[in-house]
């Protein structure tokens, strides 16, 4: 895949004498796979109704809670948090963002708390993209 | 079939309940691994298990082990559910016990064609419990009345009068001849005569409590041990049993038997120091001096106070008139 196609988050973690390379997130992906979230749950649309139903709720607690975790550098909560993120927004369909989350899960695993910000900020931004996604889908099938 | 869902995402959780839900299963689910480990250890709990691996309060991986630690448990199929992806983990997973592992986001189709496999396993796990069953059953009771046979009854008895004399309690041992059975035999064939024992095996059955022992000591001789039997009571239960073969004829296809037991009777209180060997060496001299008075009777053994060696290690029924 080549360069221009990637976003490759720009930090290199040190742990020790390796380098781990973090996720890499594909700006080819969409925001939200709705097509491969359909196929995973045998073309159930009212379930994905359910499943952006449940995220919904979930999501802007969790997210709170992370970003107090990072702001206050707790790496502890900040990887079990970016955890949960990263598999509601996997299940989901939203690889982007839970490509960030990992990172961020990787992030406060190493101990790298300098970097929590922004990787959070990432985070909050492939968010960002995705939520109006699933709010137009939710309005479309309300109809 | 039942299957346990331990995930502490609400999301994950329903996405799972639905594809197993459509697939036929029953489903539980719970939030954290301590919450799993209950389920899947009750005694029905459920064989199959999807877990996730990072939960609150216990892990995945934790609740696998857990799981395996119990060994006197059905086999329980557990596979990890991860998002974690690395073989070195993978192995972690495994190696904690769990059969099978899935990568988040997990496919519907791929989910059920795992536990699929699952199920397979289990099915193969319950046919060789039923195989091991059937030959344990084999190996402890006789084909002809289904009774325990003499090697089983005889360790049963071993341990009763372990237990009996750690904790005190009075213990009756009834051996049993059924009177003139060869007759039976030779006049009748040996069909009958299988009839009739079976009918001899029902009712002495029949006529003791779930916790006694009934089995089979040898041709037409029957073993009898009432557990938790107070001296007292010990010949009127006797008596009891005794009776529940003469009181009626058996039926054959020969038309209706009359046929009557005769009975030795030890109480626990009079064993002493004695062998299992040597009580049943006792017992057997009391139903030969039952056999001795007129048959259709039983005879209190008494033993000896002093301890002597009997002079086989066990009892020789062939030196007793039928």
């Amino acid at each position: 895949m080549s360069e221009e196609i990637k976003q490759v988050t720009n930090k290199k973690i040190t742990l020790g004498n390796e380098i781990m390379t973090s996720r890499e997130i594909d700006l080819h992906e969409p925001a939200w796979n709705q097509a491969e979230l359909l196929e995973r749950v045998d073309n159930d649309r009212e379930l994905v109704r359910e499943l952006l139903t449940i995220f919904k709720e979930d999501f802007p607690q969790t997210i709170g809670s992370l970003e107090a975790a990072v702001s206050s550098g707790d790496l502890k909560n900040s990887g079990s948090l970016s955890h949960t993120l990263k598999g509601m927004l996997s299940n989901l369909g939203g690889a982007r963002a839970a490509a960030a989350a990992a990172r961020l899960e990787e992030l406060a695993g190493a101990g790298e708390i300098a970097a929590l910000r922004g990787a959070f900020d990432d985070l909050e931004r492939e968010a960002g993209r995705l939520l109006p996604e699933l709010d137009a889908y939710m309005a479309e099938v309300r109809r | 079939m039942r299957i346990l869902i331990a995930d502490d995402e609400a999301l994950s959780r329903r996405m799972l309940e639905k594809a197993l839900e459509r697939a036929g299963y029953e489903v539980t689910s719970v939030e954290n691994g301590k919450q799993a480990l209950e389920h899947l250890c009750k005694p029905d709990g459920p064989r199959l298990a999807l877990l996730d691996w990072v939960m609150p309060e216990l892990d995945g991986p934790g609740v696998c082990r857990a799981v395996r630690t119990r060994s006197e448990q059905t086999y329980i199929y557990m596979v990890l559910l991860t998002s974690k992806g690395s073989k070195e983990e993978t192995v972690l997973g495994l190696e904690s016990g769990a059969d099978d592992y899935l990568t988040k986001p997990f496919n519907a189709e791929e989910l059920r064609a795992r536990l699929r496999v699952g199920e397979r396993i289990l099915l193969l796990e319950d046919r060789l419990v039923e195989a091991r069953e059937n030959m344990r059953f084999r190996a402890t009771h006789d084909p002809l009345t289904s009774l325990l046979n003499r090697g089983a009854i005889m360790d049963l008895l071993g341990r009763e009068l372990h237990r009996s004399q750690r904790e005190q309690k009075s213990t009756a041992i009834l051996l049993g001849d059924v009177d003139h059975f060869k007759r039976v035999n030779d006049t009748l064939g040996h069909v009958v005569g299988d009839e009739v024992l079976g009918e001899i095996a029902n009712r002495l059955l029949a006529s003791v409590r779930s916790y006694d022992f009934v089995g089979r000591y040898g041709g037409e001789e029957f073993l009898v041990v009432l557990n938790g039997c107070d001296p007292p009571y010990a010949p009127g239960r006797a008596e009891a049993i005794r009776k529940s073969v003469s009181n009626r004829p058996i039926q054959t296809v020969k038309g209706p038997l009359a046929l009557t037991m005769s009975f030795g009777v030890l109480l626990s209180a009079d064993w002493g120091p004695r062998s299992i060997e040597e009580l049943l060496h006792e017992v057997d001299t009391a139903l030969y001096q039952a056999k001795d008075a007129g048959r259709d009777c039983l005879r209190m053994a008494k033993p000896d106070a002093k301890t002597e060696a009997p002079q086989a290690a066990l009892p020789q029924p062939a030196r007793r008139a039928r």
